[in-house]
């Protein structure tokens, strides 16, 4: 058997905390504690570029698939395979955890121990989610990565952190819980027809459920999701955690963690209950245009730096579900990519953001003003990420909005005029932002002495400038890796949705539930 | 030929490692018993069901008596009658899970209850240990002559107290069940509500738990509900099976206050005993919505929850346990704010327990909730398992809260927290190590459970 990259690419981060432990959690082994913690996400990293060099970019299923019974009584393996929707966001986690970690160096510095233990944990879980083909294993990764999160927004974010941890894991638990109760639901499926119990992805892809079941674990693995996206009107837990938590965790809950839920609408919502999500991308897309024009309308008139930028996130978010809900190559792409040029842009806003709150203890955007003459480099910096968040062409975001917009004006015109509109939006709110803080003249003392970019801050943004340009550029070397399994997905849909239409044209009983509500 | 004869000698040695010894023993009768069915005189059976139980009594026996020592020590508790007494009533637990009549399960119910109810008010100078200790008893006087009541109607109209016997009985009744057949049932279910501290017949939890040791509270949280839910299930599930369909709406309706209940108003607590308190109740409500199911999935759930909810729950008191001292009570909320910087090591086993309570992944508690609502929805209450899923999400609130206080905000100045002794210490431990390991690989466990499942009368 070949080397099990997947689960090493999953263990070594947990390895990597649980060895963290043998170091002294003081002042003087500080930066020892970080730096076996970068180097381990370093590592990491180096194992997804690899793993993505090995990725064949014509197969369109799973790879390096593991699969270990688990338990087997009932169907549930530990089972991981990447295809190409999920390989570049595995990549995407392990180069957004190392920056992370940098861009904490020197503002967390109490618990630090404690600090790098989580982020590795919730790199460890985020990867497990999307590497995850049995259901049982994906939630319990999607369940245990709410609780490092939680603690890093509660132990070292802002003022109001316990209120925004505390949020967020509600919201967020109250949407799976319902998610979990449909996976079981799956599982006693699967059995009543084919006669074991089965957790398996690919398995469950093959069962056929009548239309009228599909519609509630549809809703059910939806609102999940919807909640994680967030899909408007479930967003309000995300400004508190943005605002609150510390840059790192800002970073991954951006990067990252939003793009659990519109990969899970790809992955699992739409190929498992077709007809369901033929019926409801509808609504789901007037949710995602009304979530792109709100999310644009309220970052417009936001005093804060981060408020800005995570009213920015449901806005970019919609673009993703408005792709996934058109249901054809070019959106689904485009959300899929987009999904990786949200997590580059914004990842580097929040960087930028936690830099300038570093420096000045505040993120309220009056309170700054001229920076431009202060420190050239990192508005530089900021000015490159800005315009990529906006959608300019040449660089990443433009290519992601525009395979969205071509997809979905095919199949919603008149709501894809709206959201091409919002772009004007998001072009002006972005840019009146970034002349506030960075143009004009200094008005406040306090920002006149400030030091630019340092070298560690250099360090961190110039991957992140690059993948923006690079992503512009040249976007076919990451749209091929996502080809051929965007085809399979959208392929699966459509032709189990055609299977049961003919099925019920038929006028033969499809299977039912495993049982009606009995009270 | 049953565990309990076994474990005769450690109830007269009143020191606790002797007590140990005696569990051990049970521990090991229990796997030479494993699957020969064994039965005494006709009222005690051995088994899988009642062995599988009677483990987990032997797990909370010595996880019970571990984390008793900093207590009896601290609070300068008669020894010798505290350990007695806790094994006394561990006996009746065991009896009460292997007994196949209903006699013997009474006598097994009061064997320990009063054991439980003099334990509960052992701190005799405290006013409210004796309040809580007396309203304890009072009301499970009531209950026990609920159901001793229910008993002899079930007596009455089939003319045996032997499970088997009436399950025959009620068997040829099944289609036409007269209004005595229906009483009898109707009594034993408030009789059992009480001991499981199901709603409507919980008032008394809070105030005992509140009332008792945080070590006492802890046992009789676990290992009262763990045995009381044995003999549920087995008058239930087994001589009462053909009267299913008059019974399960009734118990749904209790499993879906009781889970309604116990989170909402643990929600509003500040006390962290009697929030535990409501917590367990609410756990009880997950216990019997396993027990709605009546399918084999639901007692083998109702089986590795009891184990799972064994080592969480007393971890959690032994934290409380530990931290407690004679003038400064460990029992509010806020005595908790900043025991991660103070004490790191009782805060992670707090935070795994409390996590495993609340039944996040990859804890214990998280495979024991799945498999109750795998149960509840294989038999198609979905809307149960809807109530029970949204309930835990909202008992995370309070499990929360207490994470919250441990870990983000600060500690109060000049506040003592004695030193952890080692036994306790490593009880916690195991018990720490034995939630991780039923969540992360549940597989021998569960099978073993679901084997377990098979009950004889």
């Amino acid at each position: 058997m070949s080397f099990p990259i997947l689960s090493s690419i999953v263990a070594l981060p947990i390895v990597g905390a649980l060895g963290l432990f043998l170091v002294r959690d003081d002042e003087a082994h500080r930066p020892l504690v970080r730096s076996v913690a970068l180097v381990v996400s370093l590592l990491v990293f180096a194992e997804t570029l690899l793993l993505w060099n090995r990725f064949d970019n014509a197969e369109a299923g799973f790879q390096f698939a593991e699969r270990y019974g688990w338990i087997p009584t009932f169907g549930i393996s530990y089972a991981v395979g990447v295809d190409g929707i999920s390989v570049l966001l595995v990549v995407l986690t392990a180069l957004l955890t190392p920056l992370a970690l940098l861009s904490a160096w020197e503002s967390v510095q109490r618990k630090t121990r404690a600090f790098c233990m989580l982020v590795l944990l919730l790199e460890s879980a985020i990867i497990g989610v999307f590497v995850s083909t049995d259901l049982f294993l994906f939630y319990v990764f999607w369940d245990a990565m709410l609780i490092p999160m939680y603690f890093l927004i509660g132990i070292w974010g802002y003022d109001n952190r316990i209120y925004a941890a505390v949020k967020f894991l509600l919201y967020t638990m109250a949407g799976s819980v319902l998610m979990l109760l449909a996976i079981v639901s799956l599982a006693w499926l699967h059995q009543t027809l084919n006669g074991e119990y089965s957790f398996d992805l690919a398995r469950l892809l093959e069962l056929e459920i009548d239309p009228s079941t599909q519609l509630w674990l549809f809703l059910a693995f939806a609102l999940a999701f919807a909640i994680k996206v967030p899909l408007f009107p479930f967003h309000t837990w995300l400004p508190d955690a943005h605002v609150q938590a510390p840059t790192a965790g800002s970073v991954i809950l951006a990067g990252v963690l939003l793009k659990m839920g519109t990969y899970g609408l790809v992955r699992f919502a739409f190929p498992l209950f077709p007809d369901a999500a033929i019926l409801c991308a509808p609504y789901l897309a007037v949710l995602a245009v009304i979530g792109i024009v709100y999310g644009a309308l309220v970052a417009m008139v936001q005093p804060d730096l981060k408020k800005l930028v995570a009213y920015s996130s449901v806005s970019h978010l919609g673009f993703v579900v408005l792709g996934i809900a058109a249901m054809n190559t070019q959106g689904v792409q485009g959300a899929v990519y987009q999904m990786l040029s949200h997590g580059i842009s914004t990842g580097g806003l929040f960087l930028i953001v936690g830099m300038l709150s570093d420096r000045r203890h505040t993120r309220l955007i009056s309170e700054f003003g001229g920076l431009k003459a202060v420190m050239p480099r990192l508005v530089a910096a900021f000015l490159v990420v800005t315009l990529a968040s906006i959608g300019l062409p040449g660089l990443n975001g433009f290519v992601g909005e525009f395979l969205i917009l071509l997809g979905a004006f095919a199949r919603h015109p008149w709501l894809t005029v709206v959201a091409a509109t919002a772009m004007v939006l998001s072009a002006t709110y972005m840019l009146w932002m970034f002349q506030r803080v960075n143009y004009g003249r200094v008005t406040n003392e306090k920002n006149a002495e400030l030091p630019d970019l340092t070298r560690r801050e250099g360090l961190v943004l110039a991957p992140v400038l690059a993948l923006c340009v690079l992503m512009g550029v040249v976007p076919g070397i990451f749209l091929r890796s996502l080809d051929a399994s965007v085809e399979q997905m959208l392929e699966q849909v459509r032709s189990r949705a055609a299977a049961s239409a003919k099925l019920s044209d038929g006028a033969r009983p499809a299977a039912g539930a495993p049982g009606a509500p009995r009270f | 030929m049953t565990a309990e004869a076994f474990r005769a000698p450690g109830e007269r040695m009143p020191i606790g490692p002797l007590g140990v010894i005696g569990l051990l023993g049970a521990a090991v009768a229990t796997a030479l018993l494993w699957g020969q069915n064994a039965t005494s005189f006709g009222v005690v059976t051995a088994d899988r069901f009642g062995l599988f139980v009677t483990v987990v009594l032997v797990v909370v026996g010595v996880l019970s008596l571990a984390i008793s020592g900093p207590v009896v020590a601290r609070e300068e508790l008669p020894a010798g009658e505290y350990y007695a007494l806790m094994l006394f009533s561990l006996a009746g637990m065991m009896l009460m899970a292997t007994a196949s009549d209903l006699l013997v399960i009474f006598l097994a119910l009061e064997v320990l209850s009063l054991a439980v109810y003099v334990l509960t008010g052992i701190r005799r100078d405290s006013a409210s240990g004796a309040e809580g200790a007396f309203k304890y008893f009072l009301l499970g006087a009531f209950a026990s002559a609920f159901l001793l009541y229910g008993i002899a109607f079930a007596y009455g109209v089939t003319g045996s107290t032997r499970l088997d016997r009436i399950g025959a009985v009620m068997a040829e009744q099944a289609t036409a069940p007269s209004s005595l057949h229906l009483l009898a049932v109707g009594l034993l279910l408030v009789g059992f509500a009480f001991k499981v501290s199901a709603v409507p017949f919980h008032m008394w939890t809070p105030d005992a738990y509140e009332a008792a040791p945080p070590s006492v509270t802890g046992f009789m949280s676990t290992g009262v509900k763990a045995a009381a839910f044995a003999a549920f299930a087995r008058v239930f599930l087994e001589a009462f099976e053909p009267l299913s369909s008059q019974w399960t709406p009734l118990v749904w309706a209790i499993a879906a206050a009781t889970m309604v209940v116990g989170t909402v108003v643990g929600v509003t607590q500040t006390n962290l005993k009697r929030m535990l308190a409501y917590s367990s109740i609410a756990h009880g409500g997950y216990l019997l919505v396993a027990l709605v199911a009546i399918n084999d999935i639901g007692r083998g759930a109702a089986l590795f929850y009891l184990l799972v909810y064994a080592f969480s729950n007393l971890g959690a008191f032994g934290i409380i346990s530990v931290l407690e001292s004679r003038d400064a009570p460990a029992d509010r909320v806020d005595d908790y704010a900043g025991l991660w910087h103070e004490r790191p090591g009782l805060a992670l086993l707090m935070i795994v327990f409390l996590l495993s309570l609340g039944g996040f992944p990859p804890f214990g508690g998280f495979v024991a909730k799945w498999y109750v609502f795998s149960a509840a929805i294989r038999a198609g209450y979905v809307w149960l398992a809807v109530l029970g899923v949204l309930t835990s999400v909202v008992s995370v609130v309070f499990y929360l809260r207490i994470i919250v206080m441990m870990t983000m905000v600060p500690a109060q100045p000049g506040r003592q927290r004695p030193p952890t002794p080692v036994i306790a210490g490593a009880a916690l431990v195991a018990a720490c190590a034995a939630t991780v390991y039923l969540g992360l690989l549940p597989a021998r466990v569960l099978e073993w459970a679901a084997a377990s499942i098979h009950m004889i009368l």
